[in-house]
């Protein structure tokens, strides 16, 4: 008999709602335990007790990836694992709901959303780096087709992902010779809160709930991490492609 | 284009029940309707070389089928599990049916465990979309249940027949649950003809999942689709854009291959591209990488048959199997082939 596999380790952040709930409960669902982190500490524990159902050990720490010290909590959570196997940078800051046009953004919120979608990823990756090192973790970063689309309104959210989609990318090349890989995923239009707090009032019921990126997880926990490092997926696209 | 333009209807008996070499035919002794921009041409598959011309690229699929039917217990009985997509070896897209005859969906929730002999699968979520395919997990390798369990996927019918039966001249990797089924008549004769007539052929890979889905949404566009592995190397890149630039004509053996190459194609022409698409090759989206398909006959109101209409246009469609079904063309994957030109 082989000796079983280890269990696989994920720290999944802003996993009490919307996407991040979906694909933490997903990836529980596929045997990894999990570290979550969310600011809303009932959502999260409640939102943790449905990912133990899937059978797997569940760390909830409530907490802000913008603020150092809670950060440190959720790497020390994972240091008790000994290992990181995939870490999901999903914890996001939309900005001033409704969504100012840029010439009304103010440096407050630019700032404070910087902290949370740019440098926090940035951060977390710093902090959680031996234990992604020893376990050749696959880094994900929840980027937005914001990034790249110039929409109104959109400015601060969408530089603040296009600024992370640059990291993700510099960070894949920078850790490569460590075997730590790093991507990021477009997770497309969803029906979610943060959706609707950047469309106040609209109805978007049109938009797909989303469970609609399954089929994309589990492709992209399906990969050989390194294959797709330094990638950038949408996860509703008709291709995913594995470079050459 | 709306669902309800796809349907049509057959008379009882076109179906194809048995592979003609059972009775001792050969699996190019069946028919060959051809459609071009000049009408209708009925025909016998070995004719299919007088068809072509030199220089003409037919691109295959070089996906094996594999044994994806395993017999199931659960809950709600004995079952079958139709594996469908792997993403790894105990993670699968996967097709809970009643049996051959009966699909589903059936009455199952999500976390429900299945046995198959004394493994433990378990269903994780539905697929979105699709409430009739599953993520399923199991506690060992899905491969190693198919090489113990297995038979090939087949429906009401037909039965199942030897996997030999499933493959084609150009099988070399295994990984489709079921047969790419265009190139089954090409036989070693047919083929080379098709060589000395200056008929060249390349390959792609896609491995298929589970048959021809048919479209629930009323716009068939918003139709959910599933993925599956595909790859097009720069040597078939290469050769389709050569064959393009030289006024030959690109031809796919079935509407995988057309999956794939049109998941490699952009405005500049085809490149060298692989992993998972889900590409759903329709009116909306249009055709961009062939001038020329060679498949089945495909039911009514599937993603094939839009697959199909984006090709030939729907009232092509409409005319052509009008011809078919007068002249008793078979339909599936044992029965008659149909070349579209354009």
């Amino acid at each position: 008999m082989e000796s079983p596999a280890p269990q696989k380790v994920a720290v999944i952040t802003g996993a009490s709602h919307g996407l991040g709930r979906v694909v933490a409960g997903f990836v529980a669902k596929q045997g990894y335990s999990l570290i979550t982190m969310a600011r809303g500490e009932a959502h999260l524990s409640a939102a943790a007790r449905s990912f133990a159902a899937a059978g797997v050990q569940v760390v909830s720490i409530p907490g802000d990836v913008s603020l150092a010290a809670d950060r440190h909590r959720l790497v020390e959570a994972a240091k008790q694992s000994g290992r990181i196997d995939l870490l999901i940078n999903n914890a996001s800051d939309l900005g001033d709901s409704p969504l100012p046009a840029l010439e009304k953004a103010s440096r407050e919120s630019f700032l404070r959303v910087f902290e949370v979608n740019t440098l926090a990823p940035l951060a977390l990756v710093r902090d959680a780096l031996p234990l992604l090192v020893r376990s050749h973790g696959l880094v994900v970063n929840i980027s937005s087709d914001a990034a790249v689309g110039g929409y109104p309104g959109w400015g601060v959210y969408g530089a603040s992902k296009a600024a992370l989609d640059l990291v993700s990318k510099t960070l894949a090349a920078e850790l490569r010779d460590r075997g730590v890989a790093v991507v990021s995923v477009d997770p497309g239009d969803m029906r979610t809160q943060m959706h609707q707090d950047a469309f106040p009032g609209q109805d978007i019921s049109d938009r797909p709930l989303p469970d609609v990126t399954l089929p994309f997880w589990a492709w992209l926990l399906s990969q050989p991490p390194m294959k797709v490092s330094g990638m950038r997926y949408q996860a509703q696209a008709p291709v995913w492609e594995v470079p050459a | 284009m709306k669902r309800a333009e796809l349907v049509f209807e057959r008379p009882e008996g076109t179906f194809a029940h048995e592979p003609p070499e059972v009775r001792g035919r050969g699996r190019d002794d069946v028919r060959l309707l051809v459609t071009r921009p000049d009408g209708h041409h009925h025909a016998r598959f070995d004719d299919l070389p007088q068809f072509l011309r030199e220089g003409d690229l037919l691109v295959v699929n070089e996906s094996a089928a594999i044994p994806a039917s395993l017999p199931a217990q659960g809950r709600v009985g004995s079952i079958l599990l139709n594996l469908c997509t792997r993403f790894r070896s105990d993670l699968w897209i996967a097709e809970p049916r009643w049996s051959a005859g009966k699909p589903g969906p059936l009455p199952v929730e999500p976390d429900e465990v299945l046995r198959i002999g004394s493994a433990t699968v378990q269903l994780l979520a539905p697929y979105p979309g699709i409430p009739r395919l599953w993520f399923a997990s199991a506690d060992r390798p899905f491969e190693s249940l198919i090489a113990k369990h297995g038979g090939p996927i087949h429906y009401g019918y037909t039965d199942a027949w030897p996997m030999d039966t499933y493959q084609t001249l150009f099988s070399r990797v295994p990984g489709s649950a079921e047969m790419p089924s265009a190139a089954r008549p090409i036989t070693t004769r047919v083929r080379k003809r098709l060589e000395e007539a200056g008929v060249r052929t390349a390959p792609v890979l896609l491995h298929t999942g589970v048959s021809s889905l048919e479209i629930e949404s009323e716009t068939v566009e918003a139709q959910a689709m599933y993925p599956e592995p595909f790859a097009v190397s720069p040597e078939t890149a290469d050769a389709v854009n050569r064959t393009h630039a030289s006024g030959g004509r690109v031809i796919a053996v079935g509407t995988t291959v057309v999956r794939a190459l049109e998941s490699a194609w952009t405005p500049e022409g085809l490149r060298a591209r692989g992993g998972f698409t889900r590409l759903f090759v329709n009116p909306d989206r249009g055709i961009h990488a062939i001038d020329g398909l060679l498949t089945g006959f495909h039911d009514p109101v599937t993603s094939h048959l839009a697959l199909l209409t984006t090709f030939l246009g729907i009232d092509g469609v409409r005319d052509a199997y009008a011809a078919a079904i007068r002249a008793g063309y078979r339909w599936h994957e044992f029965g008659d082939s149909h070349l579209v030109l354009r």
